[in-house]
Order: C-alpha cells, then structure tokens, then sequence
C-alpha cells in the first residue's frame, strides 16, 4: 500500500493546476487517530493496527470548493513527546490546525488545553483549529461526552466535531470546514485595510476623490 | 533543532519526508513566480503611459479615451486611477476594483502571500524558519543519505572571477571620471538654456569632447535628425529620468502611440550604448533585459527626535539571476526619495544568492511634513564584473500616505519587485516636471580642436 499511496501522492503534489494551497497540520497526543484521519481523507482508506508516526509526514490532496480548485497540503504530525521540537517547527507554516482527541480517551482530552497553547505560542496569531474528537464509532468505550467536547471547543473560540476515520464519520466534513474558515480569514486579511470595501461603505459621494495610496496597493 | 535524537533510521524517515516537501516546494515556487511574472506583464501593459499626459481623460488600464458624460470612468479605490466600466472586476458586494489591482489581489491569495504578510505580523523575523527548518535538516544530513530525491545544492562558492575583475575596476576609474565631467558639464549647460527664457530652439549646444569617438556618434545621430522630433518636448523632472523614460518607451516600442516620442527615445539609448560605462549609469546604463522575479522586504519607520526616516532593508527573495548565463547573483538595493535624485543610499553587496539578507537600516533626514508628496523608490541591482550592473526589480512606496504612527505599518512587508516601468501612480512624478526644450547639434568643425 505504501508504494502505492506515494505514486498517487507524486502525482498530486506535482500538479500545478489549483488556485490557492493551503497548510493544514493535525495535532494532538500519540494514538488518538490522526494519521488514520488524514489517510482516510486523502486516500480513503483505514488500517486498524496502530502505527506511530515518526517525526512528521505529510500528504497531499486537492479540492475543489467554493469554485476554487484548493491543493491542500496535510501535515500529520507524531503525537509523541521526544518528536516536539521538530513537529513545532512546522506549526508557524500551517494556516489551520486540527487538534484532535480521543473520545475513549480522558487524557488525550485533558491535553487539548495544552495543544491549544502550543499552538497560540508557534503560529500565526489568526490560525485556524477545529476541535476533533475522534473514533466516536466506539460509543461502547467512550469516556468524553460529546457535550463537554462542545464546551470546551466554546471556550476555546474553535470550532468542533466529532470524527471517526474507521467508519469515515465527518472526515471529509472536518477538512471541508477548516477550508472554508480559511478561506474566509483570507479574504478578511486582504479586505482589513481596503479602501475598496471602506470606500464603499462610507458612501458613493467618496468615489470622485482619488484614495490616498495605500501600502497593499498593487498600482 | 537537530535529529541527533533520533535513530538512524526515524533520521532517514523525517529526511524523506523532507525531501518530498522540498520537491513540492520547489514547485511551488515556480508556480508563484510565472503567476508574479504575469502580474508584472498584466501591470506594464496597464500602466499610463509617459507618452500620453495624465491628465487626459483616458482609462489607465485600457487606454481608451473617456467620455465627459457618456463611460466617463470611475476612480479605482484601490490604485486612484480613472477606470472605463470595462476595465473593472466586481468583488463581491464590497465594490469593484481594476483589472490590475484585481489581479494583484488575486495573486496574493494564489501565492500564499496573504499568509506570509498575517505571519509576519506576529514573526517579524527575516529568515522563514519554516522554510528553513527543511531545508537547513537536509543540507545538514543530505550526506548521511541514501536516497536522493533532490539533488543536493551545490554548495555557496566566491566568483574569483568577479574579485580579480575588481582590479580593473580601479584603472576605470579615470575614464569614468572624464565621463561624468563631460555629463556635468553638458546637464549645466542645459540648466542655461532652460533658466534663460529665450528661444531655446534657436540655442546651440557645443560639446567639445576629443577623447570619446563614440561620442561624437552620439550627437552626430542627433543632429542629422530633423528639427522636430529633436525639438519633442520632454517632460520629467531630471536628465536621468528623461533617459529612463525614453528607454521605457523605447523597449515598450510603438505600443505608446507617440511614434515621434519612440524614435527620439532610440536616438537616445543609442547615445547611451555609445557612452556606456558612463558613471550616470546606475540608472540608464548598460541594461540587461532581464525577467524581474521576487520580493523586496523593506519596514519603514519615522524617528520624531531625530527628524529621520529609518529605512529598513530586510531582505529578498527569489531574485532571478543577475547573470543568467552563468547564475551569478549579487544583489544589493539602493533608496531613493522621489521626486529628484537626492539622497541616494545602498545597502551592502551580498554575493551569491537569490534570496539576499541584508537587515540594515539607511536613515534620510527629512522634516515629517516634507514627506508629503515624495516616494521611496528602492531598486535591487545585481553588481556584476566592472561596476556592470543589472537591474532586478524596485518597488515604489508612497510616503505621502503612510501611516506612521501606525504599529502595523512599521513593520516588515513583502513587496513584489516590479519592472522599471513608469510608476502606476505616474500622476506624482510629473507634477514636478518641468519643460525643457533641447536641441543638440554637433558642428564639424570642432572636430579639429
């Protein structure tokens, strides 16, 4: 299957032909089911045995939303401690986050707090972070009600779902969602010093007089 | 950061890794740069032209004439220019904007540069270190490999060349010298004419000079031209801007429409090639026509106690090579305040790269308010062998409007380099400009003397 997955992988990231890519980096701690997620989001598949990621590792996939054809480039990082300096590295390249836990898991819960500081502390100050909480097939284990998942991901200001890549619930729903967050943070962050859009809002009377120049302006 | 944790073989796993991710990288970056590279095109093509005076009422981007009632146009909010309705692209419900300052924004989303700008207000920092981070772990373990995806960079060497040419560069120096007396005298000379009111058109103009056949070439395509077209009137504020802008308009060919304005400005950079190696050619000398590619990071900021504008050069990225033949590259960026030459500064000269850091602050003294009006050229030049240089790019940034009480804006910004091309805010140069009438005629009896 490796071979497999990384000629399809070779194809994907060598085409130029998409509008806008994106950096997404999926974080949280060891065995919650993140590099599950991302091989059930890219090539849709799922191997019940558990392998740990080794430092990091990434895959490539293209999308097409909002009219965009949107090449995104997934980061699946090792969850384990001893792997942190490098997976920091790559948190400040990353426009959203996805800071997942384990529904059958209290500790990989109680780490979201953590994750969460790390990610204020290495990126960008407008990241984007969905809140995950994954393998929500096992109802039979669970241990984080969906509930306190919900409020917690509140408190935080991100925004939240429940997953499971085994029996491919709300992946593609997740990655879907992180896209259009920062689809909107980007055009907010072009749109913030507009005169275009400030212009337009103070009234037509302002259209004959020549804007002052402004530093974003392409003329 | 290290892997000197990790084992052997987890080494070889991140290594891969990171080689994949180089490999798209690499892609990337060339995606953004042909992406760049049409903006500039997109962007020359829709600049007000020398040619035509601004004040006509004509679209700037398509050139068409404007109607006084009908399809009069309407001001770009983003770029200030008088736009026909063709011209302009809707976004959204927020208004629309120019086919270029369209395009430019659409650029900065498909290149990630909205990104880059979010980011660096919270790491002003020049060296991405996540772009780093990959890279630096490759170069550092691209020995211990087995695997090679990517070919490993060949590593940074001096251009012996360039160091033992700078002797040569010393013995210039006295033709040089002449050279530059000779453009003193000859711009004195035009200052004459034009401070005396009289009949310019009747003056003539002797330049004696012996020594320089090629000269002589120079003045002689001059005065075998006919009295009208040497008599076109220029407008610009300096001598070496009126060289520039003929040369624009000379490599932009007839797509001006002011055929007389052409052909006088191929007169003119013929005289140029025939005196090259003059010391005014910084700006209009030897001019390689090379594809402008990359980014200058520059951050501006006023000091109120000492009256001083801090300019700080922080770094390029993704020049195209200076030397494409033998892809050489030693940028360095010279300021300028616009309007008038004053005030020129450069930063050092880093050899051997693309992606420059320089990280030094040149300060102009200037009262606050007589930043009003005046722009901030800055230009990256690649230094070849004897004091050839080749323009890769400037960025113009309007002063007038910066706000520098603002925190945001003293920070680092990405700026795309642009052709030298006339600036798009075209309106703020020729206010200054003057007119000036020269006829320069080259009499042959001289030649003895």
């Amino acid at each position: 299957m490796a071979s497999a997955t990384a000629t399809y992988g070779q194809k994907e990231s060598s085409d130029q032909n998409f509008d806008y890519m994106f950096k997404i980096l999926i974080i949280g701690n060891s065995s919650v089911g993140k590099t599950s997620f991302l091989f059930r989001y890219a090539d849709d598949s799922f191997t019940p045995a558990f392998v740990s990621t080794v430092g990091i590792d990434f895959k490539v996939k293209t999308i097409y939303r909002n009219d965009k054809r949107i090449k995104l480039q997934i980061w699946d990082t090792a969850g384990q401690e001893r792997y942190r300096t490098i997976t920091t590295a790559y948190y400040r390249g990353a426009m959203g986050f996805i800071l997942m836990y384990d529904i059958t898991n209290e500790e990989s819960f109680n780490a979201v707090q953590d994750w969460s500081t790390q990610i204020k502390t290495y990126s960008w100050d407008n990241a984007q972070v969905l809140l995950v909480g994954n393998k929500c097939d096992m109802e039979d284990e669970r241990v984080v009600a969906g509930d306190r998942g919900r409020q917690l991901s509140d408190h935080l200001g991100f925004e939240f779902f429940e997953a499971s890549a085994k029996d491919n619930i709300n992946v593609k729903q997740t990655f879907e969602r992180l896209v259009d967050i920062i689809c909107e943070k980007m055009s907010e962050s072009l749109d913030a010093g507009d005169p275009a859009v400030t212009g337009a809002k103070q009234g037509p009377q302002l259209t004959e007089q020549p804007a002052p120049p402004h530093q974003d302006c392409a003329c | 950061m290290d892997l000197g944790l990790l084992q052997a073989l987890e080494r070889e796993r991140v290594l891969e890794v990171l080689r994949r991710d180089k490999q798209l990288r690499t892609i990337e970056e060339d995606r953004i740069r042909r992406m760049k590279y049409e903006l500039q095109e997109l962007r020359r093509r829709g600049a007000k032209s020398f040619a035509r005076q601004y004040g006509e009422r004509t679209c700037a981007r398509c050139q068409r004439p404007l109607g006084k009632f009908w399809n009069s146009g309407a001001v770009c909010h983003s770029c200030s220019h008088r736009i026909c309705s063709k011209c302009r692209v809707g976004v959204g419900a927020a208004g629309w904007k120019c086919t270029v300052c369209h395009a430019y924004r659409e650029v900065k989303f498909k290149s990630g540069d909205w990104f880059l700008e979010e980011k660096a207000k919270k790491f002003p920092v020049t060296t991405d270190k996540y772009e780093m981070v990959g890279d630096r772990l490759l170069k550092t373990y691209h020995v211990l490999s087995h695997i090679s995806v990517v070919p490993p960079t060949p590593p940074p060497h001096l251009d012996y060349q360039f160091l033992s040419r700078s002797g040569d560069l010393k013995n210039s120096k006295p033709f040089t010298k002449s050279m530059e007396d000779l453009m003193v005298s000859f711009t004195s000379h035009i200052k004459k004419i034009s401070t005396s009111q009289n009949d310019v058109r009747g003056d003539l103009l002797r330049v004696n000079n012996s020594r320089r056949g090629s000269c002589y070439s120079t003045q002689k395509s001059l005065s075998e031209t006919d009295i009208n077209k040497s008599s076109n009137l220029f407008k610009g504020p300096s001598l070496p801007n009126l060289f520039k802008k003929s040369k624009d308009s000379d490599q932009e060919g007839s797509s001006t429409g002011a055929e007389e304005e052409t052909s006088c400005g191929s007169e003119y950079s013929g005289g140029k090639r025939g005196s090259s190696s003059s010391s005014i050619s910084t700006d209009c000398g030897p001019f390689e026509s090379i594809s402008i590619t990359g980014e200058l990071e520059l951050a501006l900021a006023y000091n109120t106690n000492t009256s001083c504008l801090e300019i700080t050069v922080g770094a390029c990225r993704n020049l195209n090579y200076g030397d494409t033949r033998r892809k050489k590259c030693h940028p360095c960026v010279k300021l300028y305040m616009l309007p008038g030459k004053s005030g020129k500064m450069k930063t050092t000269v880093k050899k051997n790269t693309t992606d420059p850091v320089y990280n030094e602050v040149l300060k102009y003294h200037v009262e606050r308010h007589l930043l009003f009006g005046k722009r901030l050229r800055a230009t990256v030049w690649h230094s070849g062998t004897l004091k050839r240089k080749v323009f890769l790019g400037e960025v113009l940034v309007p002063l007038d409007g910066w706000r520098f009480k603002d925190k945001d804006s003293q920070r680092f910004n990405w700026y795309p380099l642009c052709q030298k091309a006339e600036s798009p805010e075209g309106g703020a140069v020729e206010q200054d400009g003057g007119e000036l009438l020269v006829r320069v005629k080259l009499s042959s009896n001289n030649q003895g003397v």
